[in-house]
């Protein structure tokens, strides 16, 4: 499971990366650029029925929402590219599964006559993903970490996420189990598998994987196309955010992510790649496991710049007077970075990306300060 | 015991403290360590040197003299030289107590030493009682077994406490029962180091009582002893002192096995001497495997449990090899 526990939503608006408030309002502001290169506008009809099934239960902001993605299907439903056009032969039709087999990250082949309709999604990234879609109508079960979107909770809490409680997933009745493809979940899968419902296992650690498990997503319940549109709008926040300006030193970073055992983020870590894309470095980017332990007077060796942690590491820092050998901490370089946005590599990285920008940004201005006030 | 050989086990304890001091990711001079102790010299240095090492390396050394000490005492009570506090189930009845303790929100450091040595005597009593409804008379093999059936439930028990807790709270008491002095503080160090002197003092008082029940239980009662008193007490003791460790530092085991059997390789017989050997001994051997365990995969560090029973394991199976 990726580490942390999202508290609070955020909107699903903020997933797709919209800008300013979205609830009650459903122009697709930024489905815009797709649109330029928009050839097969009259596809759209054609896909909103498609959709439509998704819409029905949904809650009035996941349906605006759901509405946008197909008022901007209707503008640029082209595919974007040849292998996503191999994907959908034929867009007007639904989107059955594809010739071409799936194979999941635990190497088993998905077997779905039809888009699967009753999902339990065990994995908090890949449910928000499936409510971005507009596929939450189809979601009959989730793991007990999905605090995101807030709308999530009207669906049936089914325990753990990794070495789930089968007989109980199994009770639900579901056609598809998604599941996080931790080593521990191969079991899981398995027994899914004999059991006769289809598993679809994916690694949900890095930032491209998101891409991957949405297109797997969208093959999976029949929509493919709001896949796409999801992935796109998640790669432009990203790629809005950018990096600080050249020439300016990257600022050196140490990620708090849990006091005992000292948990921080390595080169596994998304974190890791959120870090660099802000113009900062990870102290620990050298080591290749996602969430290494360390020790504190390590930290101290590695005198990071700033400091990033959660709102329980930060308040256990300030408390303790160990954390005073870091120079960050004697000097106040400390910020606290939001859980729910940045706990998950998950449709809303973009917001996660923007948040973490600006406060390596406040401890760049915080540092420069510090240096002007030292200097005579 | 001549004065050389005790010069010898301070010298050794103070090897180990040098290194706990000087060796650490920040390169830090060993003059500049002794300057940082007295608190001159560079603030970072200053920091490191007493809020990060020397907190380390005192929690390190209460546990092993603690441990020692506690080794020690079972040893010569049972009469049974593979007796210690970790495999007697003693040190997972201290942890079930601690368990207990911060799961019902007592994590004050007065209070969980406290909590871990009322899970240390329950420990004590239930070993006692096993064994002695197993085999009528205090069997030292079976004790060992009621011991690890003991420790086994007291495993069992802390699986059950942590099934509800939250994931953080998991993780911290898995990290806890491996064994680290990583969160040592001084707010922590001051009260352990209360309880675990009280009770090294009082155990090096009833040192004659342990020599006498070293004896045999009949010869013993020949020569004075009430032996469930003093026995009891110097369970007790042991268990207090057990406890003390498993609050500061969590599971370490195989350090009271090991330790007093160093102590009587150096020739040191009475229970007195043996106490006192122990604990340096006990201290410098746990403030080591400290050292080893942060510098061996640094950053990252090792459980400490996991040192100490990598170095015990062996030595316990040599020892059972010699005793059967």
């Amino acid at each position: 499971m990726p580490r942390g526990r999202p508290r609070g939503g955020g909107r699903i608006a903020g997933a797709l990366g919209v800008q300013g408030s979205f609830p009650g309002r459903s122009e697709p502001v930024v489905f815009s650029a797709t649109c330029r290169r928009n050839r097969r506008v009259a596809l759209a009809p054609a896909l909103a029925p498609a959709l439509a099934p998704a819409l029905a239960p949904a809650p009035a902001r996941a349906r605006a929402l759901v509405l946008s993605l197909v008022l901007s299907l209707a503008a640029c439903a082209a595919p974007r590219d040849d292998r996503a056009s191999r994907e959908t032969p034929d867009a007007a039709s639904r989107d059955v599964p594809s010739a071409a087999p799936l194979v999941d990250d635990f190497g088993d082949t998905l077997r779905l006559a039809r888009p699967a309709e009753r999902v339990v999604s065990l994995n908090p990234v890949t449910t928000e993903a499936l409510f971005a879609m507009g596929a939450d109508a189809r979601l009959i079960g989730r793991s007990r970490w999905d605090a995101s979107p807030p709308e999530v909770r009207r669906i049936p809490d089914l325990g753990d996420g990794i070495q789930p409680n089968v007989e109980a997933v199994l009770a639900a009745r579901p056609d598809l189990v998604v599941l996080y493809a931790a080593e521990a979940n191969r079991t899981a899968a398995a027994a899914f598998r004999r059991a006769g419902v289809q598993t679809l296992s994916m690694r949900t650690d890095r930032i491209a994987d998101l891409a991957r498990v949405l297109h797997a997503l969208g093959i999976a319940v029949g929509g493919s196309a709001a896949a796409r549109v999801v992935a796109d709008s998640v790669r432009r926040s990203l790629d809005a955010v950018g990096a600080r300006g050249a020439g300016q030193p990257p600022l050196s970073v140490f990620w708090y992510a849990w006091p005992s055992p000292i948990i921080t983020i390595g080169a596994g870590s998304y974190l890791d790649e959120l870090i660099t894309r802000a113009g900062a470095r990870n102290v620990f980017g050298d080591l290749a496991q996602p969430s290494p332990q360390v020790t504190l007077e390590s930290v101290a060796a590695r005198n990071p710049d700033l400091i990033l942690a959660g709102p329980v590491s930060s308040a256990r820092l300030r408390a303790d007077p160990r954390w005073r050998a870091v120079r960050a901490v004697r000097e106040g370089r400390v910020f606290v970075f939001d859980t729910s946005l940045v706990g998950r590599p998950g449709v809303r990285l973009g917001e996660g990306a923007r948040s973490l920008r600006a406060l390596i940004d406040s401890a760049a201005h915080a540092l420069r300060a510090s240096t002007t006030r030292s200097a005579p | 015991m001549t004065n050389a050989r005790w010069w010898l086990l301070l010298a050794v304890l103070a090897v180990a403290c040098v290194a706990g001091l000087a060796i650490g990711p920040v390169p830090i001079g060993v003059v500049d360590v002794l300057r940082a102790l007295t608190g001159s010299g560079d603030a970072q240095a200053v920091a490191i040197v007493r809020d990060l090492r020397l907190t380390r390396v005192c929690l390190a050394a209460i546990t092993g003299a603690g441990l020692g000490m506690s080794g020690a005492a079972l040893q010569g009570t049972l009469r049974n030289a593979l007796a210690e506090p970790y495999l007697l189930g003693v040190s997972g009845g201290a942890a079930v107590g601690a368990v207990l303790a911060v799961v019902a929100g007592l994590t004050a450091a007065v209070a969980l030493p406290v909590a871990a040595f009322s899970g240390a005597a329950a420990a004590v009593a239930l070993v006692l009682v096993i064994a002695r409804v197993a085999s009528g008379r205090a069997d030292p093999r079976v004790l060992l077994m009621a011991g690890v059936v003991v420790g086994a439930f007291a495993n069992a028990a802390i699986m059950v406490l942590l099934a509800g807790a939250g994931e953080g709270t998991v993780r911290n008491a898995l990290w806890w029962m491996m064994g680290s002095v990583a969160g040592a503080e001084w707010a922590t160090i001051r009260w352990l180091a209360l309880y675990a002197i009280a009770a090294g003092i009082l155990l090096v008082a009833v040192a004659r009582d342990i020599d006498l029940l070293a004896l045999g239980e009949d010869a013993a009662a020949g020569l004075g002893v009430r032996v469930s008193n003093a026995t009891r007490r110097v369970f007790l003791l042991s268990a207090l002192l057990a406890a003390v460790t498993v609050a500061g530092a969590g599971l370490v085991g195989f350090v009271g096995l090991v330790v007093p059997a160093l102590a009587r390789a150096f020739g040191i017989r009475r229970a007195r001497e043996l106490l006192v050997a122990s604990a340096v001994l006990g201290a410098a051997l746990v403030v080591g495997a400290d050292v080893v365990a942060r510098t061996v995969r640094a950053p990252a560090e090792l459980p400490l449990g996991a040192v100490t029973a990598l170095i015990g394991v062996p030595f316990f199976l040599v020892r059972l090899r010699r005793a059967a």
